[in-house]
């Protein structure tokens, strides 16, 4: 089991700027190895184990939205993008979790302008 | 009666070995083949671990959007949009991205909701070699919609 690491995430609400009611694209991306489990170290030669983000859910106030799996096909670094109809002021926190164990969050307050 | 025996023992022998080399040959084989990702699954048994039993059909609402060439093949950019309403009791209820030559041909599971509003997915994914982009589309009513594209990969992005 690998110690928790505080990662790198980011949450992006593209546009910049909007009102309750809009959709806005959620964009969240991870800095994270994503190791296959195929490649090799290139000084040692040892097979790198796999470690890849698995779990990923996204919620908003702590409603869930969107849950994600995911594999090892997916990036170095991951990117994620989906919509959400902001409705409230609030919070939205994206919950990340990996195949080795390690348990992360991440979030951002969602500030609608007044219409 | 002793040629007659090494005669035999020589048939035997060459025999075994005539036997015994494919099989030899076929175990170097698996061990190749055997040296992949944690989650080796192939695209058939990823769709059925999908769909079940049921057809998924081939739709025109899918609009997936990837490179027709892709250089670097461990950065692909997907994205998938689907016209088709996010209401209450009629919506996309989850959208899987597959491919068609990687190890794990499974990539992303995402599991949406009405709050989602629209059935929107972006992501980017790594290609080993030339293959196709499948996209498997649960809708809320228990029926299943897929759309394919082909990436020509130049240098392949895993291991």
């Amino acid at each position: 089991m690998a110690e928790t690491k505080a990662r790198k995430a980011m949450i992006k609400i593209k546009p910049k700027k909007y009102k309750v009611g809009d959709t806005v694209k959620v964009d969240f991306i991870v800095i994270h190895p994503m190791d296959t489990g195929m490649a090799k170290d290139k000084e040692s030669g040892k097979i790198i184990p796999a470690h890849y983000v698995n779990d990923i859910t996204f919620s908003f106030d702590g409603e869930p939205f969107t849950k994600m799996t995911v594999w090892e096909s997916v990036s170095t670094n991951p990117y994620f993008s989906v919509k959400y109809k902001i409705t409230k002021k609030g919070k939205i926190t994206v919950d990340y979790a990996d195949n080795l164990g390690e348990k992360n969050s991440k979030s951002k307050k969602v500030k609608p302008k007044k219409a | 009666m002793e040629r007659r025996n090494f005669i035999k023992s020589i048939v035997v022998a060459s025999a075994a070995m005539t036997v015994a080399t494919p099989s030899m040959l076929m175990a170097e084989e698996a061990k190749a083949a055997t040296v992949k990702g944690p989650n080796d699954m192939p695209l058939a048994d990823a769709i059925k671990a999908i769909t079940g039993d049921k057809e998924a059909k081939e739709s025109d609402k899918i609009k997936l959007t990837v490179p027709e060439i892709a250089e670097n093949g461990s950065v692909v950019p997907v994205k998938v949009e689907i016209d088709h309403p996010m209401e209450e009791k009629n919506y996309v209820k989850s959208i899987h991205v597959l491919n068609s030559k990687n190890s794990n041909s499974r990539c992303a599971d995402i599991m949406l909701t009405p709050a989602n509003d629209k059935a929107y997915f972006s992501t980017r994914v790594k290609l080993a070699e030339t293959q196709e982009i499948i996209t498997i589309v649960a809708l809320s009513d228990g029926t299943f919609m897929k759309a394919g594209k082909s990436i020509k990969v130049t240098i392949g992005g895993c291991g």
